[in-house]
């Protein structure tokens, strides 16, 4: 190192990274303005389809969940019955599920909203055969190993029983809920 | 150094993947379907571009000694804009690739290249070697794509033809799930790169033994 560069460094080595950190910050502000909108619209129409899957209805009524469960994170009351959003520890990442509990307290639908599971394996949670198992179960459900009757998908063992967990969770909430109003 | 060579270098002799062994862990992971396969290999090419030429730009400006720090701020400044991008503009990419966009910011291949070229180049060339490396990345996610699906699924072109499904080689029950997995992802990684270097030895040796009949 000659003493040249080691006087240049000090205030201009800050200068210059600061400048930098300053131009991308911009753009990057500027990017998430230009793109904020579509992205949040693109969600709440992927959740609002989702809901029209699991329980068809005209309107949901946003319900006060009382219950204990962190994983609830949102309860839906419509005409026929209630839909649950609830976020379950999958194997990667959180799984962001809704649940369609039918008036009779059967699941009327699942569908996965957002997860981050293992390519190949546990996203096939997301196939609609796969999710067309719980339609119709009540009461504590679980997979075959562990000596329910929902079948797990190959490969993906934490992922389904994860699902089912969230399915199970959510036909509680919706008991909680009707105990409350009842 | 001509355009012919870097496209050369890019695609074959010095292939991102296959001979610098950079990025490779984008490469296990997503290389499932075709459509990520190829949605990837865009979203890293136009990273890799943009980010040579900005640092090719900044080359004398930015001191040696930040030299890296500033880097990390460039390239991370690009992945997210991309990101936000693809989540406004292609929601289903952003779907199947999930956290991997990202993940481009700790892709080697893109700081790499601004080390090891465009702050060593001009602008002009810095751009064209991060179109040609790009494209090399591409070539051997979709080579890699379409090995991986065939084996493990039985389709081809998941995501993109016949509506989505693909088109089905054999019934989905005889694929070979480890295929689909990351360890098949590292097994078929390693015989292309076993072939890459077959290639690349026969095609010295050839040219060493042309010189020694020229003498």
């Amino acid at each position: 190192m000659t003493k040249t560069k080691k006087s240049e460094s000090g205030v201009r080595l800050i200068l210059v990274l600061f400048l930098i950190s300053a131009i991308v910050a911009l753009l990057l502000g500027l990017t998430n303005y230009a793109t904020k909108d579509r992205i949040e619209t693109i969600r709440a129409e992927k959740t609002a389809a989702a809901m029209q899957e699991v329980l068809p209805a005209d309107e949901y009524r946003r319900v006060e969940y009382s219950g204990d469960d962190a994983r609830v994170t949102e309860l839906y009351e419509a005409a026929g019955g209630w839909v649950v959003r609830l976020n379950v520890p999958g194997s990667q990442d959180k799984i962001d599920m809704l649940v369609g509990v039918g008036a009779d307290g059967t699941v009327s639908g699942v569908a996965i909203v957002d997860m981050a599971e293992t390519a190949g394996l546990g996203d096939k949670a997301a196939a609609p055969e796969w999710r067309a198992q719980f339609v119709g179960k009540s009461g504590a459900i679980a997979i075959t190993k562990d000596g329910g009757e929902i079948d797990a998908i190959t490969g993906a063992t934490v992922t389904s029983r994860a699902v089912t967990d969230g399915v199970s969770a959510a036909l509680a909430a919706v008991l909680t809920v009707k105990e409350g109003s009842a | 150094m001509n355009v012919k060579e870097q496209l050369k270098e890019g695609l074959v002799t010095k292939n991102p993947v296959l001979v610098q062994l950079l990025g490779m862990c984008s490469v296990l992971a997503i290389t499932t379907s075709l459509f990520n396969g190829i949605g990837m290999g865009i979203c890293v090419t136009v990273i890799l571009t943009c980010c040579n030429v900005v640092i090719s730009l900044l080359r004398k400006v930015i001191p040696q000694k930040i030299r890296i720090a500033a880097y990390v701020v460039i390239i991370a400044g690009f992945v997210t804009i991309v990101d936000l991008c693809v989540q406004a503009f292609l929601p289903a990419l952003s779907e199947s690739l999930g956290v991997f966009i990202p993940l481009i910011v700790v892709n080697c291949i893109i700081l790499g290249r601004a080390e090891a070229f465009a702050s060593r180049n001009t602008v002009g060339v810095s751009a064209l070697d991060g179109i040609f490396q790009g494209v090399g990345y591409t070539l051997v996610l979709i080579a890699m794509c379409i090995i991986r699906e065939l084996l493990g699924a039985g389709t081809f072109g998941a995501g993109l033809l016949n509506g989505g499904d693909g088109i089905r080689i054999f019934p989905a029950e005889y694929g070979a799930m480890l295929m689909i997995m990351p360890f098949g992802g590292f097994i078929t990684l390693g015989f292309l790169i076993a072939l890459m270097q077959h290639f690349l030895r026969r095609g010295k040796e050839k040219a060493e033994e042309k010189e020694r009949s020229v003498k």
